[in-house]
């Protein structure tokens, strides 16, 4: 009797296999080869690690080093950088993007303007604090307090001089 | 020892059975179907700010339920609340959000009109505190 009944669940195995690798050729997990092309849409992740989190660690590089009209520049990039973000995405999980943006980083991001202009390595470093606090408290509002940022402690761009050329 | 082997053997294809029926039908894992704002009704989320506009973290907030029932909760650092529905047949109207913390009063609490009706979209209540 059970051995019956195993081959009959082996069986609906099988069939299972078999339907499931059935599907069309083209067609992948990954999409369809012959599919026209589809506007690229990125989404929050791809946004953050396309715009937000490169330009974060080059403004940090560009005060550390004091080279000014880099970090002036860097400032500028990333802060055009949540202005895209959050008009591509305006809500994000039903949340409203741009409010917790500015209630995350918009008086950081103020604190450094002025200490970019100021030349302030000190008051530079604190604000540049706030931001990255900034970040992660938004990240944890938004359950993803996993993702933690913090000020970095090296250059990932090895192709780019963050120093002042005199 | 014949018969360890064919139940362990049975239990492989059920195992696989199910799986592969999971996939095929586009079935994820868990955690995917557990989404449910459809049945709980939108769930409540806002800043609190002092009067400058500027939020303030850890300030109590309560949303409660016309005479029936009060959810307390805090703000993150950002400023933020979030609390879950009150079940579909709630209507929003009859929910009241207040906000409180030591050293300021309760300034005003304006409700955010939203155009959309998806109810994965909060109802967003803005709190407002002035110092005392």
């Amino acid at each position: 009797m059970s051995k019956i009944v195993s081959s009959l669940i082996a069986f609906a195995a099988f069939i299972t296999v078999a339907a499931w690798s059935g599907r069309s050729v083209a067609q992948t997990q990954f999409g369809d080869a012959d599919a026209q092309p589809a506007p690229f849409n990125p989404q929050m992740a791809a946004l953050m690690s396309m715009l937000i989190q490169p330009r974060h660690a080059k403004l940090a590089l560009a005060g550390h080093a004091e080279n000014w009209p880099l970090a002036s520049y860097a400032l500028k990039e990333l802060r055009q950088g949540f202005v895209v973000a959050a008009r591509a995405v305006p809500r994000w999980k039903g949340l409203p993007v741009p409010d917790l943006f500015d209630a995350a980083v918009d008086q950081p991001l103020k604190l450094i303007e002025a200490a970019v202009k100021l030349q302030y390595k000190r008051q530079f470093d604190e604000a540049f604090g706030r931001l990255t606090e900034g970040c992660n408290a938004c990240h944890a509002t938004t359950d993803h307090a996993f993702v933690v940022i913090k000020v970095p402690s090296a250059s990932a761009f090895p192709n780019q001089d963050f120093e002042t050329k005199r | 020892m014949k018969f360890a082997m064919r139940l362990t053997a049975t239990a492989a294809a059920m195992v696989l059975a199910c799986g592969l029926s999971a996939a095929w039908a586009g079935g994820a894992g868990f955690g995917e179907d557990d989404d449910d704002s459809d049945e709980a009704g939108p769930s409540y989320f806002g800043f609190v700010r002092d009067s400058s506009g500027a939020t303030v973290p850890n300030a109590k907030v309560t949303v409660s339920l016309k005479n029936r029932i009060s959810i307390v909760t805090r703000t993150d650092a950002l400023g933020t609340y979030k609390v879950p529905g009150f079940g579909r047949e709630t209507d929003p109207k009859d929910i009241e959000v207040s906000c409180d913390k030591e050293g300021y009063k309760q300034l005003r609490v304006v409700r955010r009109s939203s155009p959309s009706t998806d109810p994965k979209i909060p109802v967003e209540t803005e709190c407002t505190l002035q110092r005392i």
